[in-house]
This record gives structure tokens, sequence and C-alpha cells, in this order.
């Protein structure tokens, strides 16, 4: 393989690693930048949305299907767990969110365990998605291609939708000044809401799609969910730019270091958030902590 | 106090052999989350990685213990030493950040931490861990802690000697001014304390005593592995201070025996005992935020069994 082919191969691997890291980084910066909130239960809505994309691919027997309802399902979800856990919460400081969203995820990884079982289940992708393509003579996963493309897909449809929709507008008006926001006469806390389900069923969508590659199981929230607040960290919290480039960041970091220094693949990427954090407390693209 | 001590320390005359191995690894979960409650209950820094420092005494303690001829009288100070130590750079970082940063800085460096235990193996024996980590009698030949009724005891003294300390630590001037950061860290900036010295100081104390219990903890268990790095403990921790109560040193105590009853008990009956468990938090966090000990010395003034002689420390 020549050191082109490789490169390039590599950095499609990555960029497909990216799209999925950047499904659970985006949610989780939007919440942030909105509710101040540390949503440890984002990595368990990721996995919701992987068993439910598997419950519904095997009752509809289609990926795509499953690919619009799992994360509807997700998203409301999340929007009933705003309702009712978090909104009473909003006049205490930033910790009890971190502490009752920990408690979210040890209770729905639990209920994930106890509906699904402990295996771990396959999804099958659609037959279109399934075979290998050939880049530059070289054979490549099509299914990873098109983890990439979605990835891509999804981040321009967001900044389209945080830059020219009216709930768009709103959204980023209450992350700059929620009190303004309210004395304008809009109700800010249904803004919370739907930022919130709109996060978790980001996580959702990134669920289902990694469902194929690693399969649904009970253990994929926990190492996720670490290397989701890296990218949010490194990008800077509540900035979705910064989630884009935390995420490619460290799957470039991941894919590349895997290949070059497998012993330190796994700590590298700490040590490049240290770093971050060193040289900008808030993150590459956050205001200043 | 002294006499649920006194109760504890019989605990090896009328107690079954489990149950006495439970209530030992009790007490040193205590311990570790008595150690997290300085910085959480006194001087409001939520640490999200403090398995860290229970994690890295562990491997310390245990490394000593496989590698040198050291008594393990010695290798487990000496262990919780240098967790102290090295938790002063990391302190150094981490407080240059607040808020969630801050919380988030500690979580990065507890996984870099468990990164590296893993990776690095000819010290740390990688996912296998350190095992077979033994309780060598010494110094002058003193074995009398190395029996299971031994380290009980061993592990009794240094719990009460840590909360003892700890309690002289809160009511000093130093703890004094961590209450000042507590309530309000611009004001007490102010008043001409450096704040930042007193915030490293006591991060390097909780993880020196977190180590502490690491460092007991692997000669007790005989291994030390990768799982005593992991955030999942990290937040564990947390949880058994919120539920025990924060800024009160005995309530996480009470939060590590509960917690550690729930995980064995339950789920002796039931395989979601994490479920319960985890909806227990969510509602302390959200109704009961002074924890268990909280409600309880509530309870007993309202009832004017114990005279109330301040509102709430601080």
């Amino acid at each position: 393989m020549s050191l082109f082919a490789f490169l390039v191969t590599q950095s499609l691997n990555a960029l497909s690693q990216a799209a999925l890291l950047f499904f659970l980084g985006a949610g989780l910066t939007l919440i942030f930048g909105i509710m101040r909130i540390v949503n440890f239960a984002h990595g368990t809505f990721y996995m919701l949305g992987a068993f439910i994309g598997y419950s519904s691919a095997r009752l509809t027997g289609s990926f795509w299907a499953a690919l619009v309802l799992a994360p509807l399902a997700v998203g409301a979800i999340g929007m009933l767990f705003e309702l009712g856990f978090l909104r009473p919460l909003y006049r205490r400081d930033a910790s009890a969110f971190l502490m009752v969203t920990f408690g979210l995820a040890l209770v729905l990884g639990e209920i994930i365990r106890l509906v699904w079982g402990p295996e771990a289940l396959q999804i099958e992708p659609p037959q279109s998605l399934t075979g290998i393509v050939f880049l530059i003579g070289e054979p490549f996963p099509t299914y990873r291609l098109f983890l990439a493309g979605a990835g891509i897909i999804v981040a321009i449809a967001i900044w389209q939708f945080l830059d020219h929709t009216r709930l768009g507008l709103l959204i980023r008006a209450t992350s700059q000044n929620a009190e303004m926001v309210r004395a304008l006469g809009i109700d800010v806390n249904l803004i919370r809401s739907a930022v919130f389900g709109i996060g978790c069923g980001l996580a959702g969508i990134g669920g289902v799609l990694a469902a194929p590659l690693v399969t649904a199981s009970v253990g994929m929230a926990a190492t996720m969910i670490i290397d989701a607040f890296v990218i949010v960290i490194i990008g800077g919290m509540g900035s979705f730019p910064g989630s884009l480039i935390g995420a490619l960041l460290v799957a470039f970091v991941q894919v590349f270091g895997e290949y070059y220094l497998p012993d330190l693949a796994l700590a590298f990427m700490y040590l490049v958030m240290l770093l971050v954090l060193v040289v900008r407390p808030g993150g590459l693209l956050g205001k200043e902590a | 106090m002294v006499t649920a001590a006194a109760v504890v320390a019989l605990a090896p005359l009328i107690l079954p052999l489990y149950l006495m191995t439970l209530v030992t690894e009790a007490l040193i979960l205590g311990l570790f989350a008595m150690s997290l409650d300085l910085m959480i209950g006194y001087t409001r820094l939520l640490s999200f990685g403090h398995a860290a420092a229970y994690g890295f005494g562990a491997y310390a303690s245990g490394w000593l213990l496989l590698h040198t001829q050291l008594p393990m009288l010695l290798a487990v100070p000496l262990a919780a030493l240098l967790t102290g130590f090295v938790a002063i750079g990391v302190a150094w970082v981490c407080t240059q950040a607040t808020g969630v940063s801050f919380s988030m800085l500690t979580l990065a460096f507890a996984q870099l931490l468990y990164a590296v235990a893993f990776k690095w193996t000819s010290v740390t024996g990688g996912s296998d861990g350190l095992a077979g980590i033994p309780r060598r009698p010494g110094p002058f030949g003193l074995d009398a802690f190395i029996s299971r009724s031994g380290f009980f005891y061993l592990v009794l003294i240094v719990l009460l000697g840590a909360l003892a300390f700890c309690q002289a630590l809160v009511r000093s001037p130093f703890g004094a001014v961590l209450r000042g950061i507590r309530e309000n860290e611009a004001k007490t900036l102010a008043l001409g304390y450096r704040t930042r010295r007193y915030k490293i100081a006591v991060v390097a104390l909780a993880y020196g005593l977190g180590g502490l219990a690491g460092a007991l903890y692997a000669p007790f268990a005989g291994f030390a592995n990768t799982e005593l790095l992991f955030w999942l403990l990290s937040g564990q921790v947390v949880i058994m201070v919120i539920i025990g109560g924060s800024g009160t040193l005995i309530g996480p105590i009470l939060g590590a025996g509960f917690f550690l009853v729930v995980e064995h008990q339950l789920s002796n009956y039931t395989e979601a005992w994490a479920l319960f468990f985890g909806l227990t938090f969510i509602a302390f966090v959200i109704f009961a935020p002074e924890g268990i000990w909280g409600l309880f010395t509530t309870r007993l003034t309202r009832d004017g069994a114990i005279p109330r002689v301040k509102p709430k420390e601080g």
C-alpha cells in the first residue's frame, strides 16, 4: 500500500469515527450551552438509541425506519426526563445536575439491561451498505464511508438549523443571555426542553449508526461518554463548531495513534486535552472558564 | 460516636467471617468517601476523578509490597504520601479551572491514569492488574495486623485517626478558609487569602487520604486492578458522599456503608440493584441534599435529643 493510499484510507477511517463522536459531542455541547448542564447520561441515551434502533429494525424490517424512529423515541424520553427531573433543579447549582444525570445513567443503563438482556445485539445494515468499495485501489468498508457522509450531512444540517431558523436563533440567544430572552416574552423552559430533546435525539442517531459497527451492548455507553466529554472540553463547552473540531481532533488522534503508537494511543487523547486546557482553560473555541 | 466506634470494634468477636470482611471493606470505602468530603463538603470542589487517588494508592502499595521487602505498615503510609505528593501537581493544573471545568479536569486526570495503568504492563500488570499482594509483617516482627481480624483493627484505627484529623482540620483556621472558599471564593480572596494555595492544599490532602484508603485496599483484597481507577468508581464515591451527607465527615462513612450493604445484599435478591441504587441517589439529590446524616441530626435536634449548638457546619 502506498503511503498516499494509506493516509487516505486512515483519514476516512478517522472521519467515520469522528462522525460517531460528533453525534454525541454536538448534543452534549448544545445542552451545556443552553442549560449549563453536563449531561452524564448522554452516553446512555446513545446506548438507548442503539437498542431501540435494534428493536425497531426488527419490527419494521428496515434499517432506515430505525434510523428515523429510534432518535425520535430517544429525544422524547430525554424531554420527559428533563421535565420530570431537571426542571425542579434549575435553582440549584450545576453539581446537582451532574449528580442527577449520573444517577439517571445508572438507572437507564439498568433498565436497558433488564429490557434487552446482557447480550450484544447486532443490527444488520441495509444491503446497499454492507460491501466494500475500492478507493485508489484499496478496499474500504462502504458502511464507514456512509458514516463519514452522514456525519458531514448532519453537521451541515445542524449548522443551517442554528443559523437560519427561528428556533435556532432562539437557542443561540438563550445560550448568550437567557434572562433577556425571557424578558422578550419567550418561554425559555420550552427552549430548554427542546434542546435537551434534540441533544438526546442526536445521541440516539449516533447509537443507531454505531450499532452495525460495534453491536448494541450494555458496555457501549461507558467508553463513549468519556470520549464525548473530552471532545466537548477540547472544543470549548457550549461551542457547536468546537465540538466538530474536537471530534475530528480526537478521532484522528485515536486512529493514527493506534497505528503509530499503540501503547500510548489511549493516553494520548487525554494528553491532548490537558494540553489544550492548560493553554486555553475554556477550550479551543470556548469562553474563558 | 465513641459508642458506635466501640460497637464496631467488637465486630470480630460476634460477626461471621464474610460479614467481617464486608465491614472491613466498608470502613476502607468510608475512609475513601470521607477524604472526598473535604473537597465536596467543605470547599465545594466537586471532583469527578477521585478514583485516581484510590487506584494510585492501591497500585503504589501493591507494587511496594510485591517488589520491595517493605513491611505493610510502612508500604501503606508511603503509598499514601506518594499519592498526596503527586496530587500537588494534579491540583495545580485542575485548580486553574473552576466549577464544572474543574470536575472535568479531575476526571481527565483519572482517565489518563486509567489509560496508563492499562498499557504500562511491566509495572501495573495491564488489564490483569497486580495480584497476590502480600500483607508482609513487620517492622520488628510485628504481625498483629496480618490476620483477618488484625487487619480489621488496623483499618478501624486508621479510619478513626483520619476522622479525628479531619475534624480537627475543618475546625482549624485552615478549615475556616476552606468554608470561606465554599461560600464565596471571591470574598475570601478579597480578604487576603490566597485561595488557590488553599485549594491545592486541600486537594493534595484529600487525594493523600484517598490514596491511604486505596493503599489499604490492595493488601486487603490482595490485588489491584484498573477498575479501581475507572470513572465509575469516581461517580460512586460522589454518590456515597451525597447520600451520606456532605460536609459532615461522618455522613460519607455511613454513605459508603450503605452503598456496600445495598450492593452486597440487594444483589442477592435482584439483579437490578443498580436500578434501585440510582433511583435512591436521584431522590437524595432532589429531595434530601443534606443526606442520611443530615436527616438524622436535624431530626435529633428538632426533638431536643441533642442541643443545637450551631445551625449547620459553616
